[in-house]
């Protein structure tokens, strides 16, 4: 029995072989993802593989240049301002949806009250909140509406995937969607795979990979041993430290920023001189090289990446000077004071080594952190407690946006789910940008807000994280600042 | 016997309520999917707004008495994660977790039992040695990290299996390998010690006084008064799999089954799925207890059911 029980199992691996020899050859290519796309309806969920999935399916009015500056897309040209609240977008003549539906006016105009209706319920509204309304001009113009002026509209429209406005209303739409982008949808095996091929009639340039296999694959190991195993030729946020075992590896300054928010309202972190010491006490180049080998970049005292809207690129990171932070700490008389650094665990790359190094160039410094790792929902309770702030809270923020409006009003702005300052100078600045048509008086105020809280050291601004991307030899793809998954834009050798 | 189906259905309701209010209790007491669900930067009046979308802002006895009737229809709603039918997702993941623990718990029986009963056979023997040797590395080494070796070595070295997924019925072998580890190396303890005790039993060395052939003694006789305890170890074997044991595994080989799915539905506090999940778990615990005292009954006739 044991031996017929051996030689059945010897069988099925032979026939195994036979059958699996090469996996990733051909037009196509396959793409690991972290996690399967929920529902493949591109306006109702804020879900990271659904995206990748839809950004190849659907197109937005605006698109980004891999290095992150606005361009047209569906538009034939940069919005414009009619008056303070109105914005004016043409559109390309001549684009269909996959099924034959023109891209039209009032498809952009469908897709913009889909979104906003307070109904429909969509996860994304923070997105879109400050629009009001959608109105057709003639069949390629149309007009935005917004409550209050709001300069950030164009990133908004970066956002927008315009839905087909007949399709959409189908109960389908959401399992087999139908954009006009330079992909379409194939098939969808849920559990197991979606399968894109190129939409031979896409209107812009025409993509080099034929197709594309999407897997779903939640443990980095296993996505790992999957690229080397020659399964993927593309695996995303791929462990820093194994890098160096990949066929080839692309690295992006990525979205996201680990801060520390300092209570600058009461406790010991209430002095400046402290708020500034525990900057200086932390030694960030360390942190980029010793926790993420390199791939992260110091964050220049500020809130946004070089790419973001607002970057002052007067403003520095505080340098690592432990004795200043000491000299800063004995001032305040605040030496042997106990901080609570609130972090979670898990959540983002890297988040409770963070933290721990963090208090321990502190402990260095003559600050002792009481470090309290929570369950993130527990943690999420303390990061949003407007009544009791903890002296220091540990988060990581993203802004997929690239604008700094989104960022500063959660973090910077007094009164924002994650603020822990009432610096009225500095909410000024914020509330005044946000509404500020002209781009150059913009970029002016928010460089005041940047240089106003570094000084005041509301924060310590640790890393910039980069995104890392493992890939197979035969694919070339430099990457892109705003992390999105555009096949169009690589190439198989 | 029609009293005992309907006492043990009786017992397994009062459970599987046990079980279901349990579950809303506690998630409704530890967090606010909407935290979870919004981006982070979003304002409070976002999250508000999206909390009264989702009915998660009525009271909570409100909640309790809607709950309690979406189970008398069998319906949960629809999964905050996933925007469907929660049992939907639960129907079409609850079959690979049963393909899945199938292969597992029949592959670790196939080698255990005969494993067992020859080691049985030769107490202190070089192959009983092995086989204790073999069944307490199995039972050490995690199965997360057993998972990945079987990937490291089959997938990524000999390139004769894929690392992780369901869509060929070659990527069950090794989630299903995995699977049956630790099972086979509990299972054939149990058979090995259980084959001891009744080989030393006067009524074997009687039967083969009497001259009767080796096999039908050790296989007939012996195995199947010993055949109790090891039931009972395979039904426990299936339980766990079903209930949640599952996920280790699914996880390392991105196999989408029901321990997948609710980790994941955990991580995103997609209370409707959690509670659909564990309902259903619930039932099939209670289906397998009541499908084991029959096997019980079948094995040894003298057994009453009450």
């Amino acid at each position: 029995m044991k031996q017929y029980g051996f030689l059945a199992v010897m069988a099925i691996l032979m026939a195994v072989v036979f059958t699996t020899g090469a996996w990733a050859a051909g037009d196509g290519i396959t793409i690991a993802l972290g996690s399967e796309p929920t529902t493949l309806d591109p306006q109702i969920r804020e879900d990271g593989g659904e995206r990748a999935v839809n950004d190849n399916i659907y197109d937005t009015v605006l698109t980004r240049s891999p290095k992150g500056e606005l361009m047209p897309s569906l538009a034939a040209a940069m919005p414009t301002i009619q008056d303070a609240t109105t914005w004016e977008v043409k559109l390309r003549p001549g684009i269909t949806f996959h099924n034959g539906e023109p891209l039209n006016a009032d498809a952009v105009v469908y897709s913009i009250k889909r979104v906003i209706d307070p109904k429909f319920n969509s996860e994304q509204i923070s997105f879109f909140s400050t629009i009001k309304d959608a109105v057709k001009k003639d069949d390629l113009t149309l007009q935005v509406i917004t409550n209050g002026s709001d300069p950030i509209l164009p990133s908004r429209l970066y956002w927008l995937k315009v839905v087909p406005p007949v399709y959409s209303k189908d109960p389908k739409f959401a399992e087999a969607p139908i954009g006009t982008g330079p992909y379409r949808l194939v098939s969808w095996k849920r559990g197991q795979s979606i399968e894109l091929e190129r939409h031979e009639g896409y209107w812009g340039k025409k993509p080099d990979i034929k197709a594309v296999n999407y897997r779903f694959v939640e443990e980095p190991g296993t996505r790992l041993a999957g690229l080397m195993a020659g399964e993927f030729d593309l695996i995303t946020n791929l462990l820093p430290e194994f890098t160096r075992q990949v066929p080839k590896s692309v690295n992006v300054l990525g979205l996201e920023h680990p801060i520390i928010i300092l209570n600058a309202d009461s406790g010991i972190t209430k002095d400046v001189r402290v708020r500034q010491a525990l900057n200086y006490a932390v030694d960030k180049e360390a942190l980029a090289r010793g926790l993420f080998e390199g791939f992260a970049q110091v964050a220049q005292g500020q809130l946004l990446s070089p790419s973001f809207f607002g970057y002052n690129d007067q403003v520095k990171a505080y340098p690592y000077d432990p004795a200043l932070a000491q000299k800063l700490i004995k001032e305040a008389g605040a030496e042997g004071a106990t901080v609570e650094l609130i972090g979670t665990s898990g959540r983002w790359l890297k988040d409770r080594d963070l933290v721990e190094a963090v208090a321990a160039y502190w402990k260095k410094a003559g600050i002792n952190a009481n470090v309290r790792i929570f369950e993130f929902n527990e943690y999420l309770n303390r990061l949003f407690d407007r009544k009791t702030r903890a002296d220091a809270i540990f988060v990581t923020a993203s802004n997929e946006l690239l604008d700094a409006d989104k960022s500063f009003s959660a973090y910077y702005k007094s009164g924002g789910t994650g603020a822990s300052n009432t610096d009225a100078a500095l909410a000024g600045l914020i509330d005044a940008a946000r509404t500020e048509n002209d781009v150059k008086k913009r970029t002016g105020l928010y460089h005041q807000a940047v240089k106003l809280a570094h000084d005041q050291a509301y924060f310590v601004w640790l890393l910039n994280i980069e995104d890392v991307y493992g890939l197979s030899k035969r694919l070339e793809w430099p990457g892109r600042v705003d992390a999105r998954l555009l096949v169009g834009e690589m190439k198989v050798n | 016997m029609g009293i005992f189906i309907f006492k043990r259905l009786i017992h397994g309701l009062i459970v599987i309520l046990g079980v279901t209010l349990i579950v809303f209790v506690v998630t409704r007491m530890v967090g606010d999917p909407v935290k979870v669900m919004l981006p982070l930067e979003s304002t409070q009046e976002q999250r508000d707004a999206f909390k009264k979308q989702l009915g998660l802002d009525r009271p909570i006895p409100v909640q309790l008495v809607n709950f309690l009737k979406d189970i008398a229809r069998l319906d949960f709603g629809d999964s905050l994660w996933q925007k469907r039918p929660a049992m939907e997702i639960v129907f079409e993941k609850l079959p690979l977790t049963l393909a899945l623990t199938a292969v597992g718990v029949g592959l670790a029986c196939v080698f255990a039992i005969p494993l067992g009963i020859i080691s049985a056979l030769r107490p202190g023997g070089a192959l009983d040695r092995l086989t204790v040797f073999g069944s307490l590395l199995g039972l050490s080494m995690p199965q997360f990290w057993m998972g990945l070796l079987f990937i490291l070595l089959f997938a990524v070295q000999l390139r004769i299996l894929p690392t992780s997924g369901s869509a060929t019925p070659s990527h069950i072998i090794l989630p299903a390998l995995t699977m049956a580890l630790p099972t086979l190396a509990r299972l054939v303890m149990l058979v090995r010690s259980s084959m001891i005790d009744e080989l030393n039993q006067p009524y074997v060395k009687t039967a083969f006084a009497r001259g009767l052939p080796f096999v039908r003694v050790v296989g007939g006789h012996a195995l199947k008064n010993a055949g109790l305890p090891i039931m009972t170890l395979i039904g426990w074997e299936v339980i766990r799999s079903l209930a949640g044991y599952s996920v280790v595994v699914e996880t390392v080989f991105a196999w989408p089954g029901i321990g997948l799915t609710a980790i994941q539905a955990i991580e995103r506090e997609d209370l409707i799925l959690i509670q659909a999940i564990v309902f259903t778990a619930a039932i099939s615990v209670v289906l397998i207890n009541i499908a084991m005292d029959f096997i019980y009954k079948l094995i040894d006739p003298r057994l009453k059911l009450t």
